[in-house]
Parts: structure tokens; C-alpha cells; sequence
């Protein structure tokens, strides 16, 4: 009982305790955050790498998989799949309708050629689809006044999703919000559209160059599209990237579309043509397959694994198919995280790193509660020699700096996670904050309070108080130094999304390493609190009350 | 674990035990061949050479010795706060040994059989008055203990300050009251268990020579209800008050 109510006293009537919370809670914040933004950019990379390919990705490159439609009516018969789709990946360059004049602008993209209504099942494309206007009135009341998206008619919707203009019928391209430089990101996350330019009424050229069997480049084909809407995955180096056509067109440009074959080593016919051999399926590069709910990736990997044998015997054992699809092992069958292991693998080891690192924290909390309690054992030995001389055992005493090891610890630890949060959850205007220049009233506020502390300093040392006066000198030292910050502060952009692939940065605290973290600041300030603990039960009372 | 503290339990046993047999003949407390050597670097420092020692129940004994005599040691050796020379003799308290008992038969010793005064009353500073003088109660009933113990020792405290002057004190802290104050609020806590021994150590050093009268007019009235008193002190007119003087002159009591 005495135990709790000293170590009680030692806290609330001494400033030194406050100190060591507040340098633990500083710890355990910085844990917080940092591992929380690096969670948190992990979960935003997989998620999307999920929602725009699907659980698990079939992928032969190149020569194109043939027979596509049989093996996704075989992957679809699978319980584990809900929905598979085809598609084309490949390279292209793309002429832009800007600037005025005949040197338009060229870029090169990530061309996928996708077959619409089986894509939105695979991958909710239509989520990302950015133009479209407000549903209903609560989210047009939530879009500024000046959005170009207010004035949108639902028509540009539809056309985005069946990658078609509607009135002429023709095959639409849906492009990556940042492929061209017409948009301007705003601080809010939405757009507005640069130069009088908007896309989704612009046409642009289109060049693909197909590769044949033999892997050499064929004759370039171009075709013109209208770009029908414009996409926003969140990810930076997709929306940059990337652009979208139908599958059969991309299929056609690529010659991998549907064909005769020909023997072209018999001789000819009597009509001058070569003997036909067989049909020529058209191919694709990649099959995406999406899950059922609650099949997890893995699970589902190895059922398209077996699909796939499946669809291979059934494909060579056909005499009618004179193209064979490629062997099991030729083909890749991975979860999306396999396939995006060269994104998510750095980041994670990144993330891994960086709780190493900042484990070390923990070793800072442990030491300063030792020193400041170290501290404390000896100014307070005597009241230690006086608790035994009544009869308080060691474990008794112990147990008092013990507790004001586990207090501080819990105390300081709950107040960093408070403050990791409170940062956290506005770390995206934060960080509009540091990118701006400090506002004028801030630096001159700065210097005003630095006069203040300066002439503070003056008064003290007229008084005679060394100790006050330097206080105030270093607080008018501090401030000048902060004033000087925010005057030379210009802008600074931090989370470059051309970097972190994601336009805003994450402000989810990552709730089980805050508790890992509380906890760990728990065990280590009463580490750091057993070693003067233990020295203070040591501690002989007689020498404690010695007089002199 | 559980085997060291059954044999401590029995000691406490035993002490209470004691306690009730002692034969009314038999002293209080009985010294017996006391040797301390102080090691100071290379040099051994002999401060006690054999010291005797008996007080019985009920007495007031004054240890006259000069400064340095070793006077706080033979008294911190009385209450078991450091321990004699090994092979040197032993501590009988109502006919039973008491040198050789640890941990918690020690500490319950020091909790309830033996209360310490000192010259500079080492009063806890976060600690008001009651609190100062609860202690030791809060100390000998422990955690568990101390819910169901806490009425009863409050209100004999309580009563214990107010005999000794310091009722509208009780919430004060220690740095708000005066030397002799503070001295009342060391005793009240020497007492606030009832001890059978009071073990007080130059009580009135560090006051001037009216509180100092007060304080030791405060010790006879204790004395006069029954308390054992072994006080060391260098003033002889301060021993003067004790029913009996002992000397203690080159590490040994005489007289």
C-alpha cells in the first residue's frame, strides 16, 4: 500500500516524471506514425494491385495465349473463380490532340486491350472510371462548384465503361488520368482540366507494333480512337501509364487476332493459294481470374493450376486444333502479390527495416527512465534507509520504483499513440501545410515572442537569476532559430506520388503495432526503472541515514 | 521459496511467542559481546569492542558517549538496522535471539516491536503529517492487509498526534512545521504500532533548548505509561532525564 501511494508522490509532485513521459511518448509517436504510413502505403499498393488485376493473373507474353475463351470457360466452371477475363498487354505510342499545330505531342503507354463487361467482374473498373457526374444530390453537394464533373452527362459514363462512342459506334480508348498533361490534380484529390483541353472529347492516334511467332517486329499499325473517359486508380505509375482499348482492336493491331493458317511449305493449290492447315485462334497475353468471397489468392492459384492442366490435355488431345496452347510450365500462374513482388517486396523489407530500426527506440525509453531514476535513488536513499529502519522489505521498495517505471511507461506510451494518431489522421494536411511557404504572421509571431524571451533574458540577468536568465536566453535562441525556419521555408514536397506511386499518403494508424508499441514501451521503461529499483532495495539504511 | 517463509513466519512466531512467556525477570532487550569494525580503505576501524547492554521492560536507559563513540551504531545494532561483527556475540529480545533473523521476521522486528527516533527526524518530504505517522502500519499490514487494518490504525494515530499537540497539523507537509513539531510527528510514527522498545537517537540534537525540553518532558510522559526507552545522546544533561545512565567509552558500555 505505502509502495503505490510513494510512488504516487514521486510522480505528481515532481517535474522530472513529466519529462520522461513526454520523451517516451515522443518515442512510441514516432514508431506510430512511421510504421502506420508504411503499413498503410503497403495495404494501399496491394489493394490496388488487386483491384486492377484480379486475384490471380495467367500470364504468357508475347506469342499470346491461345484458346482463351475454353480456359476461361474452365477457370469459371471452377467453385474458387468468380469471374475471368482476357487481355492484351503491350507498348504503344500515342500521338495527343495538343499542342495546336502540326507537333503534337508523343507519348508511350501501357496499352491494355480489354474486353469490358468480363473486366468490371474481374477488377471494378467502373470504380476508377473518373468522369462521370454526381449520382444523386449529397455527392453533387460534395464536389466544388467549379468541377467540370457538375456538367457531365451520364452518357460519358457508359461509353468509358463499354469503351465505345456512342453516336458513331466506335471503339473508344480510356486513358490514365495523368497519361496526359491536360489535368490538374487539386490539394482536394480532384481535377480540373488545363488549356481549354478535355480529353473525352479529343481523339488520339494510336501505334502498335506487332511481334510475330518468330519475334520479329512486323510493320507498325496506327489506328485513331476517341478517348471515351479517363481513369484514376490511385496509383501513380498506372495512371501515368496507362490506356485502355477493346480487346478485338487490340487484338488486331497486334495481329493476334483470329486467322487461317496456311501450309506454306506444300505446295500451292491449283488456284495459286497455299493448302489451308487450320483455324488460328486469337490470342491473348494474360487471364485474369477474380475470386469467389472468402477464397483466398493461394487457394485459388492452385485451382487455375489444375484448370490449366486440364485445358492442356483437352487442347492436345482435340485433332481439330492445329495450334497447340503453350506447356503448363511455360505459362506463369501467380496471385496479383506474386506478380507485383517486385513492388510490394522492397516496401515490405523497407517497412521491416524500419521496425528494426526504430526498435532501437525502445532502448532510448529504457535508458532515459534509468537515468532520471537513477537520479531519483539518490536524492531519495534517505527515504528509502527510513522505509526499512520502520520495516519495509526490499521487494517493498522495489516495488516502488518498479510501479513508477510502470506508470510512466503506460502513461507515456498511451499519450504517444494519442499523439501518433492526432498526426496521422491529419498527416495529408500536414503535409499541405510544409508544402506551402510559412505564412507571414508565423515567422514575424516567431521573432516577436524571441524579442519577448530576448528581453526576458536581460530582466533575469539585471536580477541576478543565472539560471532564469539563461532559460529565457535559450527560449529566445529556440524561436529565433523557428522564425529563421519559416522565414527560408519554401514548399517542400515530401511524398513525391511520381515516388510513392500513391497521390495521397496513408492516414490509417496501423492499430496492432500501436498496441506492440505501448506494449514494448511498457516492458522497457520497467526494465529501465528495475535496475535503480534493484539498486535502491540494495541500498543499506544505515549508510542511507548517516548524518553526515 | 515457500520453505524460507514458513521459517520466517515461525520466527515472527516465535518473537510473539516470547513476547507472552517472557519471564518478568528476564530484560527487554539483552546485548551481549557487541562488536562493529568499520573497514575505512585498508584500515580496519573497531568502533564497538564487546559492548553489553540490558534494558528492561519498562525502563528508560541514556547512552552518554561523546561524539563518535559509536553510539548510532550500538543503537542501529539494538534495532537490527545493520548487523554485529561475525563471531562477535548476539541481540536476545524477551530471552530470544534475535541477531540471526531475516527477511521478513526482521522486518516485522523493525515494523513492530522497535520504533526509531532520530535527530533529524527523517520524515518523509511528499508525505503530510498523518501519512508520515501511518506509515509504518501501512508497512506492516501490506497490500492485502492494509483495507481491513486501515480504520483502526487511522484513529490511533489520529489520537496519538492529537495527545501530541498536532490535530489541526495533520495535513501539513514536513517542510510547514517546526523542528520540534516535526519531532512529535518522528515519535508519533516510532509509535504508531505500538512498539515495545522505543530506540531514539540524540532526539533533542537538533532543537534548541526549550523544544528540546518539550520533546523529552513529551518521552517521560511515554516512559511514565510504560515504554522501554534506550536513548543515546552526548549531552549529560539530557541523560540526566533517563532512570538509569550507561557510558559508552572506547567501544564498550560501562556504568
Amino acid at each position: 500500500m505505502y509502495a503505490f501511494q510513494l510512488a504516487n508522490r514521486y510522480l505528481t509532485s515532481r517535474i522530472i516524471p513529466v519529462i520522461a513521459v513526454a520523451a517516451v511518448a515522443l518515442c512510441v509517436a514516432l514508431v506510430v506514425i512511421v510504421v502506420s504510413v508504411m503499413s498503410g502505403f503497403l495495404d494501399m499498393l496491394k489493394s490496388s494491385g488487386r483491384t486492377l488485376m484480379g486475384d490471380v493473373v495467367i500470364n504468357y507474353p508475347v506469342r499470346g495465349l491461345p484458346w482463351y475463351d475454353e480456359l476461361i470457360s474452365t477457370i469459371e466452371a471452377l467453385p474458387e473463380a468468380a469471374a475471368a477475363t482476357a487481355l492484351v498487354d503491350t507498348y504503344g505510342l500515342i500521338r495527343m490532340p495538343y499542342p495546336q499545330g502540326s507537333d503534337k505531342e508523343i507519348v508511350t503507354a501501357n496499352v491494355w486491350g480489354i474486353e469490358p463487361k468480363s473486366f468490371e467482374r474481374v477488377t471494378d473498373f467502373s470504380k476508377s472510371l473518373y468522369w462521370k457526374p454526381a449520382h444523386d444530390e449529397a455527392a453533387a453537394k460534395a464536389m466544388a462548384p467549379d468541377d467540370p464533373r457538375l456538367s457531365l452527362s451520364p452518357q460519358i459514363e457508359k461509353d468509358g465503361l463499354s469503351l465505345q462512342q456512342s453516336g458513331t459506334n466506335e471503339p473508344g480508348m480510356v486513358m490514365g488520368i495523368h497519361v496526359s498533361i491536360v489535368n490538374d490534380r487539386l490539394r482536394d484529390g480532384t481535377y480540373r482540366t488545363r488549356y481549354g483541353w478535355f480529353m473525352p472529347d479529343q481523339r488520339v492516334t494510336l501505334t502498335l507494333v506487332p511481334i510475330s511467332g518468330k519475334g520479329t517486329v512486323a510493320e507498325p499499325r496506327e489506328r485513331i480512337f476517341p478517348v471515351v473517359n479517363e481513369f484514376r486508380s490511385g496509383v501513380y505509375q498506372i495512371d501515368k501509364n496507362r490506356v485502355m482499348i477493346p480487346l478485338t482492336e487490340a487484338q488486331r493491331l497486334l495481329r493476334l487476332d483470329a486467322g487461317t493458317l496456311y501450309d506454306m511449305e506444300a505446295p500451292p493449290n491449283a488456284d495459286g493459294s497455299q493448302p489451308v492447315l487450320g483455324k488460328s485462334p486469337a490470342r491473348v497475353h494474360r487471364v485474369l481470374v477474380r475470386a469467389k468471397l472468402g477464397v483466398s489468392p493461394d487457394v485459388l492459384r492452385e485451382a487455375v493450376e489444375v484448370a490449366y492442366e486440364r485445358f492442356y490435355a483437352k487442347a492436345m488431345a482435340d485433332q481439330s486444333k492445329v495450334v497447340k496452347p503453350p506447356r503448363r510450365d511455360m505459362v506463369s500462374i501467380l496471385t496479383w502479390e506474386q506478380h507485383l513482388r517486385d513492388l510490394i517486396g522492397p516496401v515490405e523489407k523497407e517497412r521491416e527495416m524500419m521496425r528494426i530500426l526504430f526498435s532501437i527506440v525502445y532502448l532510448v525509453c529504457a535508458g532515459l527512465v534509468l537515468s532520471i531514476f537513477w537520479a531519483i535513488v539518490q536524492e531519495k536513499s534517505r527515504d528509502i534507509g527510513i522505509l526499512r529502519s520502520i520495516g519495509a522489505s526490499r521487494p517493498g521498495v522495489l516495488w516502488i520504483f518498479l510501479q513508477y517505471g510502470l506508470v510512466i511507461g503506460m502513461v507515456g506510451g498511451l499519450v504517444g499513440v494519442g499523439l501518433g494518431y492526432i498526426v496521422i489522421h491529419n498527416i495529408n494536411a500536414i503535409h499541405e501545410v510544409i508544402g506551402e511557404d510559412a505564412p507571414r504572421w508565423s515567422w514575424i509571431a516567431a521573432f516577436a515572442c524571441s524579442v519577448v524571451a530576448l528581453a526576458m533574458a536581460l530582466r533575469g540577468a539585471f536580477c541576478g537569476s543565472i539560471l532564469r536568465s539563461l532559460l529565457w536566453m535559450v527560449t529566445a535562441l529556440t524561436l529565433m532559430i523557428v522564425g529563421v525556419g519559416l522565414l527560408a521555408h519554401r514548399g517542400t514536397l515530401i511524398w513525391d506520388p511520381a515516388v510513392y506511386y500513391f497521390s495521397s499518403i496513408p492516414d490509417k494508424v496501423d492499430w496492432l503495432t500501436a498496441a506492440i508499441t505501448w506494449v514494448g514501451a511498457v516492458v522497457f521503461s520497467v526494465l529501465g526503472a528495475s535496475v535503480p529499483a534493484a539498486k535502491a532495495a540494495d541500498i543499506d539504511p544505515v549508510k542511507a541515514l548517516r548524518y553526515e | 521459496m515457500s520453505d524460507a517463509k514458513n521459517k520466517n513466519t515461525k520466527n515472527e512466531n516465535a518473537l510473539t511467542n516470547a513476547s507472552a512467556n517472557a519471564s518478568a525477570n528476564a530484560p527487554l532487550l539483552h546485548a551481549r559481546d557487541l562488536q562493529k569494525t568499520y573497514r575505512l580503505g585498508q584500515v580496519n576501524v573497531p568502533v564497538l569492542r564487546g559492548a553489553d547492554f540490558a534494558i528492561a521492560r519498562g525502563e528508560w536507559v541514556a547512552i552518554l558517549g561523546s561524539s563518535g563513540s559509536g553510539k548510532s551504531t550500538l543503537l542501529h545494532l539494538l534495532g537490527l538496522l545493520d548487523e554485529p561483527d561475525p563471531l562477535s556475540g548476539g541481540l536476545w529480545f524477551e530471552g530470544k535471539p534475535v541477531t540471526a533473523l531475516r527477511g521478513t521476521a526482521r522486518n516485522h522486528y523493525r515494523n513492530r516491536l522497535v520504533g526509531f527516533v532520530f535527530q533529524f527526524y527523517h520524515l518523509l518530504p511528499e508525505l503530510n503529517v498523518l501519512e508520515n505517522s501511518l506509515l509504518p502500519c501501512k508497512v506492516g499490514a501490506g497490500l492485502m492487509g492494509w483495507p481491513s487494518a486501515r480504520a483502526a490504525a487511522r484513529q490511533r494515530t489520529i489520537e496519538l498526534l492529537h495527545g501530541f499537540g498536532l490535530s489541526d497539523r495533520l495535513n501539513h507537509r514536513p517542510r510547514e512545521l517546526s523542528g520540534g513539531e516535526r519531532q512529535r510527528v518522528a515519535i508519533a510514527r516510532a509509535l504508531a504500532n505500538q512498539p515495545q522498545l522505543l530506540l531514539a537517537d540524540e532526539p533533542t540534537g537538533n532543537l534548541d533548548a526549550r523544544t528540546g525540553g518539550e520533546i523529552l518532558d513529551m518521552i517521560a510522559q511515554l516512559h511514565r505509561k510504560g515504554l522501554s526507552i534506550a536513548m543515546v545522546t552526548h549531552d549529560p544533561a539530557v541523560a540526566a532525564r533517563a532512570d538509569r545512565i550507561v557510558h559508552l567509552t572506547d567501544g564498550k558500555v560501562t556504568g
